[in-house]
């Protein structure tokens, strides 16, 4: 136990150094005048519309006090913005931007609002990293260095590090998924006194995690019916009939859910216009101008400088955007706001199964966006899989949770519209899977035969994959879909767009830009990151110190 | 704090009383037959079993046989097999059944009901497990793209259920091979498969190979992977005999086999020679389909056509959405447990008589003969992303089979999570999550008539009154059913010597005349000018469109 303390201390410390030496951003708490044609360029804090469509929240929350934003701020947004009453918002689910105004509150009173708002993020993923090595080692009772492995894995040998230090939601969805699985799963051992506060929060990242992205209510129906599952054991007794025995503590907190929702559903009512009026389904914002045609970038989205054609406005719902619509992007001069009914919007629309084979192709192999394209190391996750569904004993119920996670993850954004996630680095919807996967492949190297060849092809991979996460979290996440890129410049889609930057000291890098970068180049400042990464690998994975006493 | 409820014996002692009124068997016939009945009322009202083009050329074509200028079997024609029309024949007699099509839905919603249970059927053959074989019929019966298809007059379910009867029969024999009946039976239906769509010429094919294989004397030596324990374990079962004896067995039980299966093929053969002069008319003529996918390849738009990846991606993905995916993958499991399954025998073989669908649509896809157009995987740049879809539906009793298959080899969890699959499918195509792939082709896709109706139709469904009318049914420029047209009023192709003449001699027989642009008449009576001014003498052009020509004779014009 000791030594899992010590590990979990170097876990955060390992943690937060990477991801404060990666995190985006740049002194200052920007005002709105800042972003155009500034921080919403490439490489900066705000390139994509998803960080700013949460951000002008945070800003009005902490200003305002209100969760509406300004047209001013709605052309920071823009182009997922929406109106409803004359009032602007985002097309994202309110709450990354609650969880992250204390953050604001604190970082705006150094001058520093925009870049504590992101760390936020990387505290979730260090949480996130943490509950990793506690499933590793207490359910899946992994070798400590196997555990390990599995939290460098996910934390900074997949794309999940790109949304780790910029403001997505991505990470705070794997954390609640990745802490809720670990409390259901005490709640299931535990016939402690407090033994309900596990329900308690199991609810209540429930409930949370809906206010972070909508198809979360989906994504994190395994948990709960695991709950389920823990809370209701059916037996056929003999003569009598069936017994079912209720552990009343995981139905009753359920009331953790109902306040939670009661409050989300008020914030609906209140700013939307009805309980279940949803972001992404508001009526379309759009600002009228003419003049010269001057670039907006989009976002997960589809506007850029060079593109030779512009669409919009997207659509998002939770983070994601669709292409409705498809004109030409002109502003500059007066802007004349205006709103344009559009269809009328509905959630369940956007996903359907016919996207499936195209969704999945992208998602999983594509070298756009495929999971094995950007993080082969994944690929062992597989062998983890056949081991732990061939293993006799251990958690099988977990087990096939898990599988149902990863299947229902696929599954969903393979018939979502855009597989891609707009502009982004990677399958970024696939983030919520990545901590399982990691751990598959933790299984995949502790169990089993061939150890060591097995450790040598990890190493490999891992190196491969860590490169390619620390490129994209280093300079952009502002990846065209390949259809994008075809009209643009640099016909690039994938991890090579962000290469020149790397080669011309372009960086999103706080502590880069402000500290470092007099010092070392961009490509200097990566190899060295990328080379204590690789040293801890190879120790995690081949000195004694860490499997000694296993 | 826990507490345990208990819920008494008593209280849901009348849920095994009422299953029990009836046989599981009794109840996929009454759930079948409920289902068919609702949904051909539903598409019924809806005006939706005529939808497809192809749906009334096959009532037109039964029509003919009995009730038009020509009346014969000849006028089965020579490309499309001839059992359907001729189940067809006797109710489409009565104008009504002819022209609601619901003829059509007959024969099909009994094939449909049929089908179900031979599924059970086969499913108990499988896993002497009811609550099984009742998964399976369930799968099948709740398949929106079966349901749909059964209420129409396509050929689907005709083929469906003479590939379940055969299949059925074969397995049992392959089970008990002393049993030469079920044999007989097998060949039987495969006769009836083969003269009902040309899937079933590669039905029978595989089952023969079958046979060879399941008599041919080696051995495969232990050491395989679980996965190939079915091959192992059927091929190690049958070495037990010396190879004349095995050999003999072979000779004897093929022939017996072949003589009836192949009959119908045979007969095709025959009867295109006699009636069109060529055995080989369906494969080559300008009626055939490998003709009409000629006309895709020279647009670049046949992506399976010498593309084995393309042709397993199409059938694949078509037939995964057919049944719903997620049942489809629930049913791939279930092939791996199948073929894993150490206490059955010859998994190989049956699977391979099941899987004849793919083996047969893939290889028609890739050699050309038949094309699909899937939204997802043709290119949204093709003139057409949608068309027939409706093949993925022959693969849906496979996974229908494997689907129970699964459910019978788990236990009470996995039971209950196969039971959950087949239900949130059913919501998934309910709530439009999944495609309902052979609808949607016939309301919108390529294979839809209804999707293209043309403003003429309106006009002549008003203005037709009496007398002949002349028209190209190939290019299907009018739906005869949708008007107040008796059949021995149509002259067509088909009818010698009226139509040959028309084209010379329009107003010998006709009083209308409707043409399409390029189709055999406006090639004839528009463009040759010497019939044009003939058309013109004796016919009025009464109604224009800018491919679509309607004309009325002057002389038997009313004179009021």
């Amino acid at each position: 136990m000791k030594k899992d303390i010590f590990i979990i201390l170097a876990i955060i410390l390992f943690g937060a150094t990477l991801y404060t030496l990666t995190l985006r951003g740049a002194p200052g708490n920007p005002t709105a005048s800042e972003f155009k044609d500034n921080l919403d360029m490439p490489t900066y804090a705000f390139e994509l519309s998803s960080e700013r469509g949460r951000y002008v929240h945070v800003v009005s929350l902490a200003q305002r006090g209100t969760f509406d934003i300004t047209e001013e701020w709605a052309l920071v947004a823009y182009p997922d913005v929406g109106v409803h009453n004359d009032k602007y918002y985002s097309f994202f689910a309110p709450g990354v931007s609650y969880f992250t105004l204390p953050f604001y509150l604190l970082g705006s009173k150094f001058g520093l609002g925009q870049v504590a708002t992101f760390a936020a993020e990387s505290i979730v993923s260090i949480i996130t990293l943490v509950f990793i090595y506690l499933i590793g080692r207490r359910i899946f009772k992994l070798p400590l260095w196997a555990a390990v492995f599995a939290v460098l894995v996910y934390g900074f040998g997949s794309t999940s590090w790109s949304y780790a230090i910029t403001l997505y939601q991505n990470a705070f969805t794997a954390c609640f998924i990745v802490t809720a699985l670990y409390a259901a799963w005490c709640f299931g051992e535990s016939r402690a006194r407090f033994a309900w506060l596990y329900a308690v929060y199991v609810w209540l990242a429930y409930a949370l995690a809906i206010t972070v992205d909508y198809p979360n209510a989906l994504l994190m129906l395994p948990v709960m019916v695991y709950l389920a599952y823990l809370t209701f054991l059916f037996k056929k007794t003999e003569g009598e009939g069936i017994a079912i025995s209720v552990r009343w503590a995981g139905v009753v907190t359920a009331l953790a859910f109902v306040i939670v929702t009661g409050f989300h559903f008020a914030h609906n009512v209140y700013y939307y216009g009805g309980w279940s009026k949803l972001a992404g389904t508001l009526e379309s914002y759009r600002p009228y101008t003419t003049a010269t045609t001057t670039p907006i970038m989009g976002t997960t989205d589809t506007l850029t400088s060079a593109s030779a054609i512009s669409t919009l406005p997207s659509v998002l719902l939770g983070t994601t955007s669709l292409v409705l619509a498809t004109t030409t992007a002109t502003t500059t001069g007066t802007t004349t706001a205006t709103t344009t009914p559009m269809k009328e919007k509905t959630v369940s629309g956007f996903f359907h199964e016919q996207n499936i084979p195209n969704g999945f192709s992208i998602l999983m192999f594509s070298d756009e966006r495929g999971l094995l394209f950007f993080t082969p190391i994944f690929l062992l996750s597989f062998l983890g899989i056949w081991y732990a569904l061939r293993r006799k004993g251990g958690d099988r119920a977990v087990y096939v949770v898990l599988l149902c996670l990863m299947a229902l993850n696929l599954f969903l954004y393979s018939s979502w519209g855009d597989p891609w996630g707009g502009w982004a680095y990677g399958p970024r919807y696939l983030i919520p899977s990545m901590p399982w996967l990691a751990l598959f492949v933790g299984v995949a190297l502790a169990w089993g035969g061939a150890a060591f060849s097995k450790k040598i092809i990890a190493l490999a991979l891992f190196l491969y994959s860590s490169g390619i996460a620390l490129i994209g979290a280093l300079t952009t996440n502002a990846i065209p879909p390949k259809s994008e890129a075809m009209f643009l410049p640099i016909n690039t889609y994938n991890f090579l767009k962000n290469v020149p930057f790397l080669q011309e000291g372009k960086s999103g890098s706080f502590v880069y830009n402000t500290y470092v970068s007099a010092h070392f180049s961009l490509l200097e400042y990566f190899l060295i990151i990328y080379g204590v990464l690789a040293l801890i690998a190879v120790l995690v994975l081949f000195v004694s110190l860490f499997s000694r006493h296993e | 704090m826990n507490n345990t409820l208990i819920i008494a014996e008593k209280y849901f002692a009348w849920l095994p009383r009422f299953f029990k009124l009836v046989t599981p068997e009794r109840w996929v016939i009454v759930i079948a037959v409920t289902l068919a009945v609702l949904s051909t009322a539903y598409s019924f009202t809806h005006g939706y079993i005529i939808a497809y083009g192809d749906a009334e050329s096959h009532l037109n074509i039964a029509k003919r046989v009995i009730d038009s200028l020509t009346p014969g079997f000849a006028q089965l024609g020579g490309i499309w097999l001839p059992l359907p029309h001729l189940f067809l024949v006797p109710l489409v007699y009565f104008d009504w059944l002819w022209k609601t099509g619901l003829a059509g839905s007959v024969v099909s919603g009994i094939a449909f009901v049929v089908s179900a249970v031979f599924l059970y059927r086969l499913t108990f053959v499988l896993t002497k497990d009811g609550r099984a074989a009742f998964i399976a019929a369930i799968a099948f019966v709740l398949n929106p793209n079966i349901l749909y298809l059964q209420s129409t007059p396509m050929t689907e379910m005709t083929l469906i259920v003479f590939f379940i009867l055969s299949s059925y029969f074969f397995i049992r024999f392959l089970l008990d091979d002393t049993d030469l009946l079920m044999l007989i039976l097998a060949a039987f239906f495969g006769f009836c498969a083969s003269l009902s769509r040309y899937d079933g010429w590669g039905l029978v094919l595989v089952e023969a190979g079958v046979l060879v294989l399941y008599y041919l004397p080696y051995r495969i030596r232990d050491g395989w992977s679980q996965v190939l324990h079915g091959m192992r374990g059927f091929f190690a079962a049958r070495s037990d005999k010396p190879f004349g004896e095995r050999f003999g067995l072979l000779e004897g039980r093929l022939i017996l086999f072949s003589t009836l299966a192949f009959f119908g093929i045979l007969l095709w053969f025959l009867w295109d020679w006699l009636i069109l002069g060529d055995p080989l008319y369906f494969t080559h003529s300008q009626f055939s389909a490998a003709s009409q996918q000629q006309g895709w390849l020279a647009r670049g738009e046949l992506p399976a056509y010498h593309n084995i990846g393309v042709a397993l991606l199409y059938y694949f993905v078509t037939s995964l959405e057919s049944m719903g995916i997620l049942l489809a993958l629930a049913a791939l499991a279930g092939v791996y447990v199948f073929l894993g399954d150490k206490t059955k025998k010859y998994q190989i073989l049956i699977l391979l008589v099941l899987f004849v669908p793919f083996l047969f649509n893939v290889a028609t896809l890739f050699l050309g003969q038949s094309v699909i157009f899937l939204p997802g995987l043709t290119p949204p740049t093709f003139e057409w992303t949608l068309f027939n879809v409706r093949y993925g539906t022959m693969m849906v009793p496979f996974f229908a089979i494997f689907t129970a298959y699964l459910f019978y080899r788990s236990r009470t969890l996995g039971r209950t999570l196969v039971t959950g699959v087949v239900a949130l499918q059913a919501i998934l195509f309910v709530v439009g999550f999944s495609p309902v792939l052979a609808f949607k082709d016939g309301m919108s896709g390529l294979s839809s008539a209804i999707a293209k109706m043309p403003d003429a139709q309106a006009w002549i469904a008003r203005e037709y009154d009496y007398g002949m009318v002349l028209t190209d049914d190939f290019a299907r420029t009018i739906s005869i059913v949708r008007t107040p047209m008796k059949m021995k009023d149509v002259i067509y192709i088909g009818n010698k010597p009226y139509w040959a003449e028309s084209l010379v001699e329009p107003e010998k027989y006709a009083r209308w005349i409707i043409m399409q642009k390029n189709d055999v008449i406006w090639r004839n009576l528009i463009d040759k000018p010497e019939l044009n001014a003939r058309l013109f003498k004796y016919f009025n052009k009464v109604y224009t469109s800018e491919d679509i020509l309607i004309f009325r004779r002057i002389d038997v014009y009313p004179a009021n």
